[in-house]
């Protein structure tokens, strides 16, 4: 009997790992059937790409080959495979990379995909515009983004300030009364270290300052004194080193450890990325949780604006991917359900980054979602939807992107941490990265 | 031309692989990388990468940025060199005299050394945090800093604060090359240098500093090269700022060539650091070497 049993057991058992190997190899071969997209991405966001994926894969059967770099190194590692001819069907792009890959022939214009483009009518005007290179879009978010003017609520009560300051003038002013109160010694927090965010930071300043770097025609004014960038450079030197408001580690501040010293509670104000809202209102990541409130960037000088500086990550496709009919296919329906709908209609993949993240999006229905309105009432506190609504509608594309803003943007950073060191002169720092700008675009003509 | 025998054909035979491989991962390279020096390879134009002979290294020397990174590798080379070999000295000194934890000081003495770069570098970036780094800390509690200061921030202090983590990382390396050859010096020279009168200066002055010159040029020539080419510390602990206070010419060619992706100009920059390096080390040899 015990034998028999067992030999029952050995049959029961292999029927049924048979039915399961036939049943992965059924998905599998729906798999293979489906064919393979070649996704690549930076390091964020993993968990959410990697659970979009799954659901990718249910619903279209087509499988994704997901392999993703750290940012830092991400544009390089992106161009070395491009050159190399990787297989690359889909990538996240940045929009300040969009006009040098566009050139190089490494991304495909999208605008006669009719599927995709549809997406149009119900995104951002600002995120469309940066996809955009010499009149062709050439993909559709992934997300969409803003600096933001945030202030700590608290230490601005305890300093007896009503309200947020609504000019860069009364950011100093308040920020001297709460110096002088000894609520904190730098009140005024820059992330000014000269990395990937530092031409966002100042893009801020300066079109709050009513300036631009360049002209419609892409001609450099940013040395100009009366449209230029100097008014913001003023400013910046004289909040370190007149004011004493401004840290002067801030040349050595990157973006995150910013957060992390907003964070703390240390500081009455910050230019921040809209999406960290998030994490310096919870309690498990910031000390100064609950009490971080945003308001409209202020206006710096007589021209000033609320205007900010946005930024746009999309999903680029390869010209190899479009050339090729089956890839075209997989590529356009992957870059669908990431950045347009997915095969069930819903903004899923939008609305997962924002609620796991924070991370904003360029789809505007999604802003009548109540789940989404939750998520803002939450984080950014009563009315702080309707301050990033107002923001994002002040906002501007970096006015420098360019097939030369890779290189120029080494100057740049220098001229500008220069003025905050208070070794060079606004008007001679901005003059240096405008000569270093013409001399780029014309050696690219 | 004499035939070869078997025994000279079976080692060429034998040798033949590690020669090809050095070929493939060593000659080819360097050659290869001459060529893009001689083109305007950018990588964000892969159409066209025409050639332009020697413009890239005119290029270079007409670039204002190239002869500040010259006078920031200079200053941060001599800095760590002097400092290093400096330091490497005294403590092969003191480790060559027998007292109670002298082994045991000894061990530790290579933990620096045998510290990945990466940390050594994250390490002091952490020691000179403006927030919360552990010298702001010391020196407040010491009461002879008021309050934080930006150390890595304060362009005039930078290079010399690099300076200094690479010092503490490559002097343990330089002290036990030096130690090696002081144990070699004679105990019989101290003996009569002691009974000629010379007192510990000049004993060090005239037996042991004239013995220790092989082991000095090793550790000149060597923290030279190492020094000249330094670029983690750079990548860690400033990225070449502030402004273009630690710009150096290791990071000028990181800048140029991955960041501005201009490999033409960055294989001229590799090539010109290159021969700078061989170049000092040959006038090393040729000079110092006859007076040590």
């Amino acid at each position: 009997m015990r034998g028999m049993f067992a030999r029952r057991a050995v049959l029961a058992a292999t029927g049924a790992a048979a039915l399961g190997a036939a049943g992965l190899g059924a998905r599998a071969a729906r798999a293979q059937a489906g064919g393979t997209v070649n996704f690549i991405g930076w390091s964020a966001a993993v968990d959410q790409v990697r659970a979009q994926i799954s659901a990718f894969e249910r619903a279209t059967g087509i499988r994704v080959n997901y392999e993703n770099f750290p940012w830092a190194q991400f544009r390089t590692a992106l161009v070395t495979r491009l050159v190399g001819n990787a297989p690359i069907d889909v990538s996240w792009i940045s929009d300040a990379w969009l006009p040098e890959f566009a050139e190089a022939g490494w991304l495909a214009p999208i605008d006669d995909i009719p599927e995709l483009m549809k997406y149009n009518a119900e995104a951002a005007e600002y995120c469309t515009q940066s996809m955009r290179y010499r009149g062709r879009q050439y993909g559709l978010a992934y997300y969409g983004d803003h600096m933001s003017f945030m202030v700590n609520a608290e230490l601005l009560q305890r300093a007896g300030i009503a309200a947020p300051p609504a000019t860069w003038d009364e950011v100093v002013e308040a920020s001297l009364r709460i110096k002088r109160q000894g609520i904190a010694e730098y009140p005024l927090l820059l992330s000014l270290a000269a990395d990937t965010w530092l031409i966002e930071f100042v893009s801020a300043l300066v079109f709050s300052h009513g300036g631009r770097f360049v002209d419609e025609r892409g001609e450099a004014v940013m040395a100009d004194p009366a449209r230029g960038a100097v008014r913001a450079a003023r400013f910046l030197r004289e909040a370190i080193h007149t004011h004493r408001i401004v840290s002067p580690g801030a040349v050595e501040t990157a973006e995150i450890n910013g957060l992390r010293a907003f964070g703390s509670g240390a500081h009455a104000f910050a230019i921040v990325p809209t999406y960290r809202i998030r994490a310096l209102n919870d309690p498990s990541q910031s000390q100064a949780a609950g009490r971080i409130r945003l308001a409209l960037m202020p206006k710096g000088g007589p021209e000033g604006t609320n205007e900010t500086c946005g930024w746009i990550r999309f999903y680029g496709m390869t010209p190899g991917a479009k050339n090729d009919r089956a890839r075209r296919e997989r590529a356009v329906r992957f870059i669908e359900f990431f950045g347009g709908r997915d095969t069930a209609g819903n903004y899923s993949m939008q609305k997962l980054l924002l609620t796991d993240l924070g991370l904003p999006f360029c789809t505007l229905p999604l802003n009548e979602d109540p789940e989404v309105q939750g998520f803002w009432t939450r984080w950014a506190g009563e009315g702080g939807g309707a301050v990033i609504a107002a923001q994002s509608a002040r906002t501007r594309k970096k006015d420098v992107i360019s097939p030369w803003f890779g290189e120029w943007v080494e100057t740049a950073n220098q001229a500008w941490q220069s003025v905050c060191l208070g070794r060079a002169e606004p008007e001679a720092a901005m003059r240096a990265a405008a000569a270093k700008w013409t001399e780029l675009r014309r050696a690219f003509r | 031309m004499p035939r070869l025998g078997y025994d000279e054909r079976a080692a060429a035979l034998l040798v033949f692989p590690v020669v090809a491989v050095l070929l493939v991962v060593a000659a080819f390279p360097i050659l290869y990388s001459f060529w893009v020096s001689l083109h305007d390879v950018v990588l964000t134009r892969p159409l066209r990468r025409p050639f332009v002979g020697l413009d890239n290294y005119l290029r270079v020397f007409a670039d204002e940025r190239f002869w500040i990174a010259v006078a920031r590798t200079t200053v941060y080379t001599v800095v760590t060199v002097a400092a290093t070999t400096v330091l490497a000295v005294l403590v092969a000194l003191l480790l060559n005299e027998a007292f109670p934890g002298q082994r045991l000081l000894n061990a530790l003495l290579l933990l620096p050394w045998a510290t990945p770069s990466v940390v050594n570098g994250l390490m002091w970036k952490w020691i000179y945090d403006p927030s919360y780094g552990l010298l702001n800390g010391l020196l407040v509690q010491l009461g002879v800093l008021e309050r934080y200061r930006a150390w890595l921030g304060d362009p005039d202090l930078t290079l010399l604060l690099i300076a200094n983590a690479a010092v503490w990382k490559q002097m343990p390396l330089a002290a036990l090359l030096l130690i090696v050859t002081m144990k070699a010096i004679p105990e019989d020279l101290y003996r009569a240098a002691k009974v000629d009168g010379a007192g510990a200066f000049r004993r060090f002055l005239h037996v042991t500093l004239p013995a220790l010159r092989p082991g000095l040029m090793l550790v000149l020539v060597y923290e030279t090269m190492i020094s000249i080419r330094h670029f983690d510390l750079f990548l860690i602990m400033t990225q070449g700022g502030p402004g273009d206070a630690s710009f150096t010419l290791s990071w000028f060619i990181y800048v140029e060539t991955f960041r501005s992706l201009r490999f033409g100009t960055g294989a001229a920059l590799s090539y010109i650091l290159a021969m700078a390096t061989f170049l000092l080390s040959y006038l090393f040899i040729r000079f110092l070497g006859r007076r040590l």
